[in-house]
């Protein structure tokens, strides 16, 4: 033991012991660490009120929690839910605006209509529809929606998150590489729509990243 | 007292929280208590169950909290919603018809003669 653990109050140690335990949105698990350390402080007082002293007190609160890591293995799903629904959210929300500089680009001819014209002129269409359908449904059914669809786990929705970020760098990539190898003259909103799409590429594979050293650590 | 396996309270973790919600709003700790309690001690649930499962009732929305700041310290106050009433009225309606039948069966019976 160091020595700044040993001078540590045994309810910080032992809150320090859950958070390195827990895995997902900082907020969140902010929020559990403070909402544990209230339920112990309502422990500990109660087991001072039966006669406790302090150090008793706290020792029996903690163990009245239950080891940090069964604690943290309690909150893996919640967490892990969390992380795809935000990510999720992220890529739906922000998807209009690296997709606008892309149909002002390649938008088809005035001359031809229809979804058949869109796709040929903006072939990862499809890429895109499966993303939104993949997320949005992920949304209901780890959402509010969940009193009356089945509830999706916390690892397919992991799954999903994984899908609809890999979705987002095949798309990118394929429409970076069909402007590099058209020879269209370079025009300023290329530069945007490219900018925002080796953005978004970079974040994906950070994301992928991520639910894999989630899992792992979830194991 | 016979003991409890934790896989018996599988599908009814939902319907307890909500129940003990019923009273008003309370706090994690609280609601651990109260089961606990309320079971004359038979029910004393793990705190890595109770408080995911009042995140996962959240998030189904059919409770919600509230942060206070109680002497310094952030506290989470949890209370049902309207669906959470709604939900806790079906529980109650499954749970009675459920229990009703396995009592039916599993009652002490006086055994037949063999005689």
């Amino acid at each position: 033991m160091t020595d700044q653990q040993s001078t540590q109050d045994p309810i910080d140690a032992y809150l320090a012991g859950v958070a390195i335990r827990l895995h997902g949105p900082r907020r969140r698990r902010a929020a559990v660490l403070d909402e544990l350390r209230d339920g112990l402080d309502h422990a500990v007082r109660e087991h001072l009120a039966r006669g406790h002293s302090a150090d008793a007190a706290a020792a029996a609160a903690i163990d009245q929690f239950g080891a940090p890591r069964a604690v943290a293995d309690g909150f893996a799903a919640e967490l892990a839910t969390a992380y795809a629904r935000r990510t999720i959210a992220l890529y739906l929300l922000t998807g209009p605006l690296v997709g606008i500089w892309w149909l002002l680009l390649l938008r088809p001819d005035p001359w031809r209509f229809g979804l058949i014209a869109l796709i040929l002129a903006i072939p990862v269409l499809p890429l895109i529809a499966l993303a939104v359908v993949t997320g949005a449904s992920t949304l209901a059914t780890t959402g509010r929606l969940i009193r009356w669809l089945p509830e999706t786990t916390a690892d397919r929705a992991l799954t999903a998150t994984v899908a609809v970020a890999s979705l987002a760098v095949v798309g990118d990539v394929v429409l970076i590489t069909m402007l590099a190898t058209t020879g269209a003259p370079i025009r300023p909103i290329a530069g945007f729509a490219v900018a925002a799409s080796v953005g978004r590429i970079t974040a994906s594979v950070l994301v992928i990243m991520h639910v894999t050293r989630l899992r792992h650590a979830n194991r | 007292m016979v003991p409890m396996r934790p896989e018996l309270l599988k599908g009814h973790l939902d319907a307890l929280l909500l129940a003990v919600l019923e009273a008003g709003p309370q706090h994690g700790y609280a609601i651990i208590e109260a089961i606990r309690t309320g079971t004359n001690g038979t029910l004393d649930l793990p705190t890595g169950t109770v408080y995911p499962a009042l995140h996962r009732l959240e998030r189904a929305g059919l409770i919600r909290s509230d942060w206070h700041t109680v002497g310094g310290r952030r506290r989470r106050d949890y209370q049902l919603t309207r669906a959470g009433w709604t939900a806790l009225r079906e529980h109650r309606a499954v749970w009675d018809e459920f229990s009703a039948a396995v009592t039916a069966l599993l009652q002490v019976r006086p055994r037949p003669s063999t005689a």
